[in-house]
């Protein structure tokens, strides 16, 4: 289905009218974010979970979602990723992971068969990233059977390099990260690793409260080492979890984001696990012998455990610079009444959770969160939160007073006093709806400057939301291009001055839940009419910094490390407007 | 049924005068004073007896009498601590005087000191088993302190004599059944039912769904025992503790809440409230819960590391520290415990400590993993 962009537009706001009516007697605001449907977007594919009347636990655990520019055109399509044959399972009829390509026009076209990236086995997640710096974005998607790393052809096409590369990877695995851990400019990978799941046809947890087969909790199940692949530069990794913190840290991995959180330069990590303490993985550097070393430090810094000293289900996780101050806080999705964690960083490698204080406690008390993501979502210069939220167990309306199995998507806005608040109730319809939530992606599909979001809902079609939250407000978007850094310059430090106010961030990756983000940064200035500087400090090896000033807004600039802006897509684009390397 | 045992603390420190005892104690000359202190005291005048039974223990402080009667008058007026002081001095000066302990026992269970109270009333109990009264309030303080087995040695014996009490048969049953003795229970949870629809059947039904984690026919047993008598010991805060096992938090607490407005010492409602302000970072309050809570129940485990977890949010490390020794020491296996302590151990900048508490959370989690029951083999 192809619709030009005029006629999107007024669909999409007669949508968003209609959605919205019931609220405009009431005197509501305008919705933050508005849901594009299928009918419009053309995105028709719906996820396949396999439920069972055995209750398999892979089936309530997907799936996962990506934006990425496959084709680099500019523009952000989607991929979603689905269930597949398996040990317990067998599907009647195929079923597949899809790409979906932007028309450019609010619109997208199913091209899977095309690119070769249906997969074969019980999907979960995607991780994107140019492993090979070729400036082509990659997939590897994760899976209960095996993980696929599909290359990018650059003709629309890709091919599964799995063996090739070393990354054939057992058991069951969740979510995965692309970053520089060693700063050799080379992309390195993190996947996360669930619980052995083997002999999994004779599984099952028996009866309920209500007398049927549920989802057994992972409890049950035995920890696995999550794994770490070097990136050897030639198409090939090289498996360095052995001898590390990572290989003696057995857990239920759920979640992953690379970040630094002590600023010493070096992207650590921090691992989500399900019923037992997440982890914390501080990047020490090379060690005597030679092997690179890694210190778990989740206990002592105060975001392994609950305050209680228990571990909780720990699924989603995310990282941002929240308050503005240099350093990098933390955040986890757990179950209901196990409460989320928003952990702010004490600057010392420990951590306080200061969930109750920002509100989030509190409205999360009920929920059990999957995908998520700090972003600034209005543009306002200041981190945002959104939250997409379902329980595992599809029975547990029947045997839960309070408790859901579909629950409703949140959103927090950072207010003035630095603290996270729930608008949740004012952020359009498509919050006063439940979902079986999972995966989240934020990316700005309509170039608008605008963050859009995608959730992937277990066993339904995907929402994805359009973000009219930032209107009145202007940006700047950047694409960073790595030269001797990582391609994806993920790890970059950015900062930038705009209206009198500085503000900064570090470029993470991973984060959310199987999930993978537009890899492309959006700067907000709020009322600010142009941004008077931007510093970018390309990740190791590099030591390039590279300064922008008088940058016009509300536009994407290609941004190359040592060269400056190389390309902006819109007509304004000032570019000789001070740019100096340093 | 069970309003025998409030009667009985309502009306003991009445019964206890030991009037005679004051006639051989008291001097001639004061003792003008004192007989008007007791018609005071008789005519509920507590204040005006009080004045003047000190009056006469500035002159006389041997009469052990006084003293006793003096701590019923202050107990009458609600001041057990200052009650509790002078039913000492009369019990050190006269270990055997009649009603002084009993009265003692009582002034420590209206405190909510229910293991203090337990204590003098199995001294009671041994220098006159045929006190029934004493017994009774035995095994409702050993109920409240969930030491289930001490209820059954005490009740036990006494169900024979008395087979058709039922406040007995309440809480005998109730005690087989948190004993996992279901079959003993039943047999007196029959027994309650055939005296009809009532609250404490309800109760006992419900705890016992309780126990074999039917968390929602608990919940419907003891919502029924809340409406046919909401006074009953304990029927909030069972009601309580299965709407909050059935996700209803926000009911729970308001029937946590119900609790404490009847006692307000009840260990469970003390324990959950508390903890729910320590999370909601009310920490005066959740501190206030904890203490009422280790009253109840002293030395408590859970109480008292979350008494710990406080002193960790203000910053009162070596407190904390103090607490968290001392429970790992006692409690090997509480790995809760071991993950704060090694917290605060790296805090107070004792990374070996903390290193060594970390192994030993490491070591309880992985063999907490290796007893899971796995899944039913097909």
């Amino acid at each position: 289905m192809k619709i030009n962009r005029r006629e999107w537009i007024r669909l999409a706001s007669l949508t968003g009218a209609a959605l919205a009516a019931p609220r405009a007697f009431a005197q509501k605001p305008e919705p933050l974010f508005v849901e594009i449907p299928p009918s419009v977007s053309g995105i028709t594919w719906v996820h396949e979970n396999a439920m069972s009347p055995t209750r398999y636990l892979p089936e309530t655990l997907g799936p996962g979602c990506a934006f990425l520019d496959f084709d680099n055109d500019g523009w952000m399509d989607i991929f979603l990723v689905n269930s597949g044959p398996s040990d317990f399972w067998k599907p009647s009829q195929p079923v597949r992971n899809a790409l979906y390509k932007n028309n450019r026009d609010g619109t997208f076209t199913d091209v899977t068969a095309k690119a070769g990236v249906g997969g074969e086995y019980f999907g979960m997640g995607v991780a994107v990233g140019d492993y090979d710096n070729d400036g082509w974005p990659d997939l590897f998607v994760t899976a209960y059977g095996k993980c696929i790393l599909y290359r990018n052809n650059h003709d629309g096409t890709f091919t599964d390099v799995t063996e090739k590369a070393g990354l054939a990877t057992p058991g069951w695995t969740t979510s995965a990260v692309w970053f520089d851990y060693d700063g050799d400019g080379k992309l390195d990978l993190f996947i996360c690793s669930f619980v052995d799941y083997s002999g999994v046809k004779k599984l099952e947890c028996g009866s309920n409260q209500i007398g049927k087969n549920y989802y057994c909790v992972p409890r049950l199940f035995k920890p696995t080492a999550s794994f770490l692949y070097h990136n050897n530069g030639d198409g090939t990794f090289t498996d360095v979890t052995k001898g590390t913190a990572i290989a003696s840290a057995l857990g239920k991995g759920l979640g992953v984001v690379a970040t630094d959180i002590n600023n010493d330069g070096r992207m650590d990590l921090f691992v989500a696990n399900d019923t037992v303490q997440n982890f914390l993985f501080v990047n020490r550097g090379p060690g005597a012998n030679g092997q690179w070393k890694w210190d778990e430090i989740a206990l002592q810094a105060g975001v392994g455990f609950s305050e209680a000293g228990r571990p909780r289900s720990g699924m989603g996780v995310d990282a941002a610079d929240l308050k503005g101050n240099g350093w990098q806080d933390l955040f986890v999705a757990n179950v209901d009444h196990e409460f989320y964690s928003v952990y702010e960083n004490n600057k010392d490698e420990t951590f306080r959770d200061v969930a109750q204080g920002n509100g989030v406690a509190r409205a999360t008390r009920l929920m059990s969160g999957w995908g998520l993501k700090y972003f600034d979502y209005d543009n306002d210069g200041e981190i945002d939160l959104f939250l997409a939220n379902g329980h595992p167990d599809d029975m547990i309306d029947s045997y839960s007073m309070q408790v859901k199995y579909r629950e409703p998507l949140l959103l927090f806005h950072q207010g003035a006093d630095h603290k996270l608040h729930d608008v949740s109730e004012n952020a359009g319809p498509a919050f006063q709806r439940d979902y079986a939530a999972r995966g989240l992606a934020v990316g700005d599909f309509d170039n608008d400057g605008a963050l859009d979001v995608l959730v992937g809902n277990n066993g339904a079609a995907p929402l994805l939301l359009k973000n009219n939250a930032a209107k009145g407000n202007n940006w700047l978007g950047l694409k960073l291009e790595g030269v001797t850094s990582n391609r994806d310059a993920i790890g970059a430090r950015i900062s930038w001055e705009a209206g009198g106010k500085v503000r900064r961030m570090l470029k993470t990756s991973g984060g959310s839940y199987l999930s993978s983000h537009d890899p492309r940064v959006v700067l907000g200035i709020a009322d600010a009419t142009i941004v008077d500087a931007v510093e970018i400090h390309w990740p190791a090896p590099s030591k390039q910094v590279d300064r922008l000033t008088k940058v016009g807004p509300n536009r994407y600039i290609h941004v190359v490390e040592g060269k400056g802006i190389v390309a902006s897509n819109d007509s304004h684009t000032q570019k000789s407007a001070g740019q100096a390397n340093s | 049924m069970y309003k025998a045992i409030l009667l009985l603390i309502a009306s003991l420190s009445l019964v206890n005068f030991g009037v005679n005892a004051l006639a051989q104690s008291a001097q001639l000359s004061p003792q003008a004073l004192v007989q008007d202190a007791i018609e005071k005291q008789r005519a509920g005048d507590l204040e005006g007896a009080v004045t003047e039974y000190r009056e006469f223990l500035k002159l006389h402080p041997e009469a052990t009498a006084i003293h006793s009667n003096l701590g019923a008058a202050l107990a009458g007026l609600g001041r057990f601590e200052e009650a509790v002081g002078e039913y000492k001095i009369a019990l050190r000066q006269s270990p055997r005087l009649p009603g002084a302990r009993l009265n003692l026992a009582l002034a420590y269970y209206k405190m909510g000191r229910i293991s203090d109270a337990a204590t003098q009333l199995e001294k009671v109990h041994a220098e006159d088993p045929a006190n029934h009264q004493a017994v009774l309030l035995l095994g409702d303080s050993y109920l409240r302190m969930g030491e289930n087995k001490d209820v059954i040695r005490v009740l036990a014996p006494e169900e024979k004599k008395y087979p058709d009490d039922v406040a007995i048969a309440y809480m005998l049953g109730t005690a087989y059944i948190r004993n996992k003795q279901p079959e003993l229970g039943q047999v007196l949870v029959d027994r309650i039912l055939r005296n009809g629809d009532s609250a404490e059947a309800h109760l006992m039904l419900g705890t016992a769904k309780m126990g074999i984690q039917d968390y929602a026919g608990a919940r419907d047993e003891f919502q029924k025992a809340v409406a046919l008598n909401p006074n009953l010991p304990e029927v909030h805060g069972l009601y309580a503790q299965a709407l909050h096992l059935t996700g209803d938090s926000d009911q729970s607490n308001k029937e946590f809440k119900a609790e404490l407005a009847n006692d307000p010492y009840n260990f469970a409602a003390n324990l959950q409230l508390g903890a729910n302000a320590r999370e909601d970072e009310n920490y005066d309050a959740a501190e206030q819960y904890f203490t009422r809570a280790l009253a109840t129940r002293p030395g408590d485990p859970g109480a008292r590391y979350q008494l710990a977890l406080i002193a960790i949010e203000k910053g009162k490390l070596d407190a904390a520290r103090e607490t968290l020794e001392s429970l790992v020491k006692a409690s090997p296996q509480f790995a809760e415990a071991h993950v704060s302590l090694s917290l605060v151990y790296y805090r107070l900048k004792r990374p070996a400590d903390g290193k060594r508490e970390r192994d030993i959370v490491q070591k309880l989690t992985a063999d907490a993993q290796a007893k899971q029951p796995g899944v039913k083999q097909q």
